[in-house]
């Protein structure tokens, strides 16, 4: 019974990360600096039009962040991984009459809650901030509904899910934390700066924009600004967003449990 | 008697130049406590790791339970515990939620696993800790925590590896009790590895040494120190008379060696032969005042079959993995 194992599993990992206080701390406050300080110090003044329908930089950025948010937790689900495999606790799943499908798919399925929970922490944080003196924040133009509300966790959930897979697998692959980290660094700033989650594409030049089109933050971020100011004109159609997401974490999960399950094997 | 293990030249390269296990064949019979005696880097672990699935073989064959460890590792998974050296027991779950998780990976009836936990709980004396995070635990009730998972699904064989490393002689004692205490209540093998001489001598039924990845010799502790050509019995017995003739035309006497007033006599039961021989001086008048019986340890076994004390041989190592990977865990 695959299910059994894999619930086990997931829970586990959940259990750990809530336990967890201050690294669940951590991994917010990064988000909550980043929208006090470097939303509010620069702010670049650009037209709507400009901004995909977002009312200010601030509101635009805010969305960028519960993106990014999302890569950041899925990234440090790697390091679960690679310390369990220093204390032994690999090992002992290997040696354990489970499938050993359900050792990636845990991790996978716990990183992603992990990730939209906090990335809808940082867009509660964001709507907060609109509404502090002084501060800017997120401010929704759009006629926010059930469907939007609904539209923005699947976003969430399929970003999540595609990057948790990535990381996974990888810290699956790899010995040491060290070389996890490297990994991780190397992925995560193009990652992010190659999008439109914190620029618009617009005044990227050509080759980054043709890269930023194909990074699935990009499609989440457009995805998510449609949902949430009026009269956004996103890069692609909503409808692409969410089926480009839907392709890149089928193909990733898939690609993710192949990789694992070599991973895992005896050598 | 059956074989649960079977082992049949063993062999295991690691990348391709580290001979870890060089060419071993044993088998273990079921029911039966085995046990590895050897060094640091004598191959332990590598044995237990293939015998557990979890490496692959270079050439050679093993079965446990009749499946073979390479074409059906999940059925062997299905019928082993595995107690693994390093600590593996999840420092941010209770004792009592790593008990639970180890009882799902192994599909024990959740009704089931709660009545078992309890009741290895309280065997491994950890029931008032059950519900506090392991990571308040000590290294012994660590080891205990994981030799009770081990036992969770009830195991036809059950592997040990270095079950009481880096533990008091105190905690040691009572690991000891724990596994005589379970081998009795069911019919479970226990194959377990170890480098205490004491260890291998107290608890297991035949032992193998193994150093450098061969087998030097294999028998039950009894038979191994008797090869060693039996006890030694030391009298004194002051006077100017000379009694080796008398000592050495005993019966069951071996060699006798004189030193002043001292005699060391090599008998071949010690525990028998004493009485008579101190008969036969008395009879020829000798007053003895002084008498010691030796036995040979495991020391001078493992001295006789590797041509090195595991002392020395463990010298090298500088070592106290247990201790290691704890402060690992702290700078977590
Ligand atoms: N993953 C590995 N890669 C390369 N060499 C290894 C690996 N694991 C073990 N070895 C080598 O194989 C030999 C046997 O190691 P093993 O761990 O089986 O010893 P052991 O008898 O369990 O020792 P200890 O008492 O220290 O646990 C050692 O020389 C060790 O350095
Ligand atoms: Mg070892």
């Amino acid at each position: 019974m695959m299910l059994r194992e894999t619930y086990a599993l997931f829970i586990r990992e959940l259990k750990h990360w809530y336990r967890a206080k201050v690294q669940i701390f951590m991994m917010l406050i990064q988000p909550i600096v980043w929208l006090g300080l470097f939303g509010q110090a620069f702010p670049i003044k650009l037209p709507p039009v400009a901004l995909n329908g977002a009312p200010d930089y601030m509101s635009y950025m805010s969305v960028g962040m519960l993106a990014v948010t999302a890569l950041f937790t899925c990234m440090f689900a790697g390091m679960s991984v690679v310390w369990d495999r220093r204390f032994g606790f690999l090992n002992k799943l290997r040696a354990a009459p489970i499938s050993r499908g359900s050792i990636p798919v845990s991790r996978v399925m716990a990183a992603m809650v992990r990730a939209v929970i906090s990335a809808l922490l940082v867009l509660l944080i964001a709507l907060l901030f609109a509404h502090i003196p002084g501060l800017q924040g997120l401010t929704v133009t759009a006629d926010f509904g059930i469907l939007n509300a609904l539209g923005i966790l699947l976003i969430l959930m399929l970003l999540a899910t595609a990057f948790a897979a990535i990381f996974v697998a990888i810290s699956l692959t790899i010995k040491t934390q060290e070389t996890l980290f490297a990994v991780i660094n190397l992925l995560n700033l193009p990652l992010m700066f190659a999008s439109a989650a914190l620029f618009p594409i617009t005044g990227m030049p050509d080759w980054l924009q043709a890269v930023a089109k194909v990074n699935p933050l990009t499609l989440a971020v457009d995805g998510m600004r449609q949902l949430l100011f009026a009269g956004s004109e996103g890069i692609y159609p909503i409808g692409v967003d969410i089926l480009g997401l839907l392709a890149f974490s089928l193909v990733l999960v898939s690609l993710g449990i192949v990789v694992a399950m070599r991973a895992l094997k005896e050598k | 008697m059956t074989a649960i293990i079977e082992v049949k030249d063993l062999v295991k390269v690691y990348n391709g130049n580290i001979r870890a296990v060089d060419g071993i064949t044993f088998d273990v019979a079921e029911g039966e406590v085995f046990g590895f005696l050897g060094p640091n880097g004598a191959g332990k672990t590598t044995t237990i790791s293939v015998l557990t699935t979890l490496l692959q073989l270079t050439s050679g064959e093993c079965t446990v339970c009749g499946y073979d460890v390479v074409k059906q590792p999940t059925d062997v998974r299905r019928s082993i515990g595995l107690v693994p050296q390093e600590l593996t027991v999840d420092d941010d779950l209770t004792g009592r939620e790593n008990m639970m998780l180890q009882a799902t990976l192994y599909g024990v009836e959740p009704k089931v696993a709660k009545e078992r936990i309890d009741e290895l709980l309280a065997l491994v004396k950890l029931e008032e800790a059950a519900d506090r995070m392991v990571k308040t635990y000590s290294g012994g009730m660590r080891k205990r925590l994981e030799l009770s998972e081990g036992l969770i699904h009830r195991p036809r064989v059950l592997f040990l590896d270095e079950p009481t490393l880096g533990l008091d002689i105190q905690t040691r004692t009572t690991m000891w009790q724990h596994i005589r205490d379970l081998k009795k209540s069911s019919n479970m093998t226990v194959f377990l590895t170890t480098h205490y001489l004491e260890e291998a001598d107290s608890l297991c039924d035949r032992i193998g040494i193994i150093d450098m990845g061969k087998i030097m010799a294999m028998d039950t502790p009894a038979t191994l120190k008797k090869s060693l050509g039996g006890d030694v019995i030391s009298i004194k017995i002051p006077g100017e008379v000379d009694y080796t003739d008398v000592i050495q035309s005993t019966s069951g006497v071996l060699s006798v060696k004189k030193e002043d007033s001292s005699y060391r006599v090599k008998v071949i039961n010690g525990e028998t032969a004493t009485a008579p021989l101190l008969q036969e001086i008395s009879k020829k008048g000798g007053a003895v005042t002084y008498v010691s019986l030796e036995r040979p340890n495991m020391d001078q076994v493992f001295l006789e079959y590797t041509g090195r004390s595991l002392r020395d041989a463990e010298q090298s190592g500088g070592f106290d993995k247990l201790a290691a990977s704890r402060q690992m865990r702290r700078s977590r």
